[in-house]
């Protein structure tokens, strides 16, 4: 219930009626087991628990050519450019999916549906996948990838959707890095498993092509475990939904793809800083195994080992670093710092022999930290009614980067060798660091509160409660009067400003509209 | 904003021209050259029954480098360093066809050589890799000398040779050597792209279209290093970060002599540890090389076996070595039919890899930049803060 009190004193006057409608609704009814009432933590904690495997098959299957890069190469006889080419088709179609992914989510399927529909074209496409190497056509395997991506990028679209829905004002950071968690997880178990899989297959059927095909027709399995999620998610979703009366995703909020001329500047360096960081990663990992075989003289399973590190140590630190930054604020600087120390592991990996464990684990804490910091970043600077579509573009813009990089990156590796690839791995690092570099000093500048401390974050908050209280309240204070009651927010000051003015403001703008609530509720 | 990013921006463009200037300082600034003149059997009109002799002579500015490369016999690189510009090769061509007296040819003056070293590459191995271990001891093929195939003429085109032969059972295919001299500072055009000074010299060796003796066959090269003193006797295997010009290899091998008690290298045979399964190799196509460890050897049978070591050394110190191609679970020759495999040969120091100017240009840029944005964006936010503050300080009334 303390959620109820926060939510009304949030969310204004709008939302006074329905909250008595709901009171009346649930009223005499019987009292549910705290793990099936949707408003309870317990339940909470289960549909997390759901939504975290949400991900575990696409993130499995993403990274089955980099585990199985020697196989792959071999099996079907193909050169570096050409296998990087299988994670490039995994990232066109999100290329233009991913920017309608958000909208498709909150205007077409809703949530729920699209949820199990991207999850359904995950299964079919590693299915595909694994045909094609079976009967040993790439193109075919090609075809697969892309399908696969087609779901792979809007389920996580869904999946952040999802958190938001059920757990914003609730450690939002937190359940961004445990979902991340479980990602990394289904990677690591991936990276690690898939080659045993592999010998194992290959004893049975011999090596080649056909035990390339049957091991990736297993890791299929683990897309259909996650498609179960989906539709128990749904069912959850559904049903939170008649209990608790609460609106359904983001209908009654309107969605434009013009709102892409909208977004702040600074969400453009935060997709600069996501594109510009990302290729450096997950293409580099696609090319790791062999890297650290011909570089630092690993054997086959050591590679893959040191390959997953950065999963391995994703997994736990997200979540802890995930609550640091809840608890600390100043995303911008811990940006800084994630790029920084992730630009040291790249350039060590480049201009060092030193045991790439060393650069790894610092890639992986770095790495985690950074998704920590970066992704909750979106949700300050627009309002939640563009969440969907900011995220969806940001992603698009990243699977774009990664495409054209991927294939950059094959063709680099093929031409000019290691170093030169991570020395252009280094320039992509330096571009996101300039762009974060930048950040700070526009944020700075606007008085943003992106990297606000989390002590001035929750005075915020406070103030725009307060704020909308006063409102609330049939006031005879004048504005002046009001304004020495309480010192104003750069946000609550520009606004006023601006509506003083007279200007039109966009709706969320208001103070007294739920938008700026959830915005300040949102840490 | 604007004036900040254009600044900025600027700032970048002068960073990187300070540094692609200072590079062009660094790369073009002292460049060793030398005179490179080209002699087919020098003193003799006719072509000589046996093979050919090929004099390089490549003047430096007060030392003369011979290059001499024989197929009379096994196919010999023979090098002299002298410390005169006006140093010349004396061949006694009756003798030296006659292969059995040394002295047949000279350097002179005698007194003005500073070091020689030759390379005789002497046999070729073939073994049956039933169980793909690479392991070369395991199911040898009877070794081909090179001194018994029929070799082609010397076909001069620069100073660039190309030598090829085949055994008198080789139904097809045939054993190609290629000899450049450089009178600069360079790099390969093909891959493994070595560099070179002009105080070296690139054998490229490749086996093309050649029939193996089992569908599983793996082949090695053995080579014999002579000197007169200081023989090549150590193998140094340097790491390298750089990979940038022999893609995935960072490795580089160095045979080189040993003078006692002195890390001085007179003279060396460099290679990185890779052999190409294509005329125009891509990255799929690299195989390893491993070497053996050089062991003494019967300076006879060398000089018997080459007619430019029994010519120029009286007491030769002989060095060899196998460089065995392929490693297990890579294809086996058959699956191209193509093998080559590229070495330099030189005195002095063997020349050192450096980053690429391009290397260095983009993590200058790169690490500058945000440097630059950061010393930029703090004075700026100063001044708008000092901008700021004056604005809204309480002025007087009046």
């Amino acid at each position: 219930m303390a959620d109820y009190e926060e939510r009304r004193s949030l969310l204004g006057d709008d939302d006074e009626g329905s909250f008595t409608s709901r009171q009346a609704a649930r009223g005499p009814g019987r009292p549910m087991p705290a793990i099936c009432d949707p408003s309870h933590l317990l339940h909470r904690v289960v549909v997390l628990l759901f939504m975290c495997f949400l991900g575990f098959g696409s993130y499995f299957c993403y990274d089955n050519p980099a585990a199985l890069q020697t196989q792959v190469l071999q099996d079907l006889n193909l050169n570096t450019a050409k296998f990087m080419q299988l994670y490039a088709w995994y990232s066109w179609p999100n290329v233009v999916l991913c920017f309608f992914g958000g909208f498709l989510l909150d205007r077409v399927f809703g949530i729920r549906l699209g949820t199990i529909i991207f999850s359904l074209f995950v299964c079919v496409g590693q299915v595909i996948f694994a045909t094609g190497a079976l009967v040993n056509h790439f193109w075919l395997m090609e075809v697969g990838r892309f399908v696969f991506g087609i779901g792979g990028e809007s389920l996580a679209v869904a999946q952040n959707t999802y958190a938001v829905n059920w757990f914003k004002g609730k450690e939002l950071n937190l359940v961004f890095g445990l979902q991340l968690s479980m990602a990394r997880l289904g990677s690591t178990v991936n990276m690690n498993i898939m080659g045993w899989v592999y010998s194992e297959v290959a004893l049975a059927v011999g090596t080649g092509h056909t035990a390339l095909g049957v091991s990736l027709m297993i890791a299929a399995v683990t897309c259909v475990f996650s498609l179960i999620c989906a539709l128990v998610l749904g069912f959850l979703d559904k049903r939170a939904e008649r209990i608790l009366h609460k609106e359904q995703g983001k209908t009654g909020e309107v969605i434009k793809l013009t709102d892409v001329k909208d977004f702040p500047f600074t969400l453009w360096l935060i997709f600069i800083i996501c594109v510009g960081y990302y290729v450096a990663i997950f293409p580099f990992i696609g090319l790791g195994q062999v890297f650290f075989i011909e570089k630092f003289n690993f054997s086959a399973a050591e590679a893959r080992a040191v390959n997953s590190i950065v999963y391995i140590i994703s997994a736990p630190a997200s979540p802890v670093l995930g609550f640091m930054v809840d608890k600390t604020g100043r995303n911008v600087v811990w940006v800084i710092i994630a790029v920084v120390t992730t630009l040291a592991a790249h350039m060590m990996l480049a201009f060092t022999f030193w045991n790439p464990w060393i650069a790894m684990s610092l890639l992986g804490v770095s790495y985690s930290l950074l998704a920590c910091a970066l992704w909750p970043m979106v949700a300050f600077v627009v309002p939640e009614h563009q969440l969907g579509t900011a995220y969806g573009f940001m992603q698009s813009i990243q699977n774009l980067g990664l495409a054209l990089i991927a294939m950059a990156a094959g063709a680099i590796l093929d031409t000019r060798g290691y170093l030169v690839l991570e020395v252009f791995f280094c320039a992509c690092i330096c571009i996101a660091l300039m762009a974060v570099v930048m950040l700070y000093f526009v944020d700075y500048l606007r008085g943003g509160d992106l990297n606000q401390s989390a002590a001035a974050r929750a005075k915020l908050q406070k103030e725009a409660t307060s704020d909308a209280e006063i409102k609330r309240r049939p006031s005879r204070l004048t504005e002046g009067e009001f304004a020495r009651l309480a010192p104003m927010s750069a946000f609550g000051l520009r606004n006023r400003y601006l509506s003083r003015l007279g200007a039109q403001l966009p709706d969320h703008c208001s103070t007294h509209l739920s938008s700026l609530a959830h915005r300040s509720v949102l840490k | 904003m604007a004036t900040a990013m254009s600044c900025g921006v600027s700032s970048v463009f002068l960073l990187f021209y300070v540094f692609t200037s200072c590079l062009g300082l660094f790369s073009g600034g002292e460049t060793f050259k030398r005179q490179v003149s080209v002699e087919l059997n020098p003193g003799l009109t006719v072509t000589p029954p046996g093979g050919d002799l090929l004099h390089v002579r490549a003047v430096g500015d007060n030392d003369t480098l011979h290059f001499l490369f024989c197929s009379q016999g096994a196919p010999t690189l023979l090098l002299v360093h002298t410390n005169s510009s006006s140093s010349t090769v004396k061949v006694d061509w009756p003798l030296f066809l006659a292969r059995n007296t040394s002295g047949s040819l000279r350097v002179e003056p005698e007194s003005s050589i500073l070091y020689s070293t030759a390379v005789v590459f002497s046999r070729l191995l073939e073994y049956d890799d039933v169980n793909d271990t690479a392991d070369p001891t395991s199911d040898p093929f009877p070794p081909y000398e090179l001194q018994n195939f029929t070799w082609s003429r010397l076909n001069l085109s620069g100073p660039v040779a190309l030598l090829c032969g085949a055994a008198s059972n080789f139904t097809n295919g045939s054993l190609c050597l290629q000899l450049s001299v450089f009178q600069s500072e360079g790099r390969g055009e093909l891959w493994p792209r070595l560099i070179h000074t002009a105080n070296s010299s690139q054998m490229g060796v490749w086996l093309d279209g050649m029939l193996p003796r089992a569908n599983r066959s793996r082949f090695l090269l053995e080579l014999q290093a002579v000197s007169g003193a200081y023989p090549l006797s150590r193998v140094e295997v340097h790491r390298s970060i750089d990979d940038e010009y022999t893609p995935s290899i960072f490795k580089v091998s160095q045979w080189v002599s040993s003078v006692n008690g002195s890390s001085d290298v007179l003279g060396f045979v460099q290679w990185k540890p890779v052999a190409y399964r294509q005329s125009n190799p891509a990255l799929e196509d690299a195989t390893p090389c491993r070497h053996s460890d050089p062991r003494p050897q019967s300076s006879e049978k060398t000089a018997a076996s080459s007619g430019l070591i029994r010519a120029f050394y009286s007491e030769p110190d002989t060095f060899a070595l196998n460089v065995s191609f392929g490693l297990a679970g890579e294809p086996f020759y058959n699956s191209t039919q193509f093998l080559s495999w590229t070495v330099l040969v030189g005195v002095g120091s063997p020349p050192v890899d450096s980053f690429s100017p391009l290397v260095v240009a983009i993590m200058a840029v790169g690490l500058g930049t945000p440097v630059v944005f950061l010393l930029l964006g703090g004075l700026w936010v100063c001044i708008r803060k000092r901008a700021a503050d004056s604005t809204t300080a309480y002025e007087p009334i009046n």
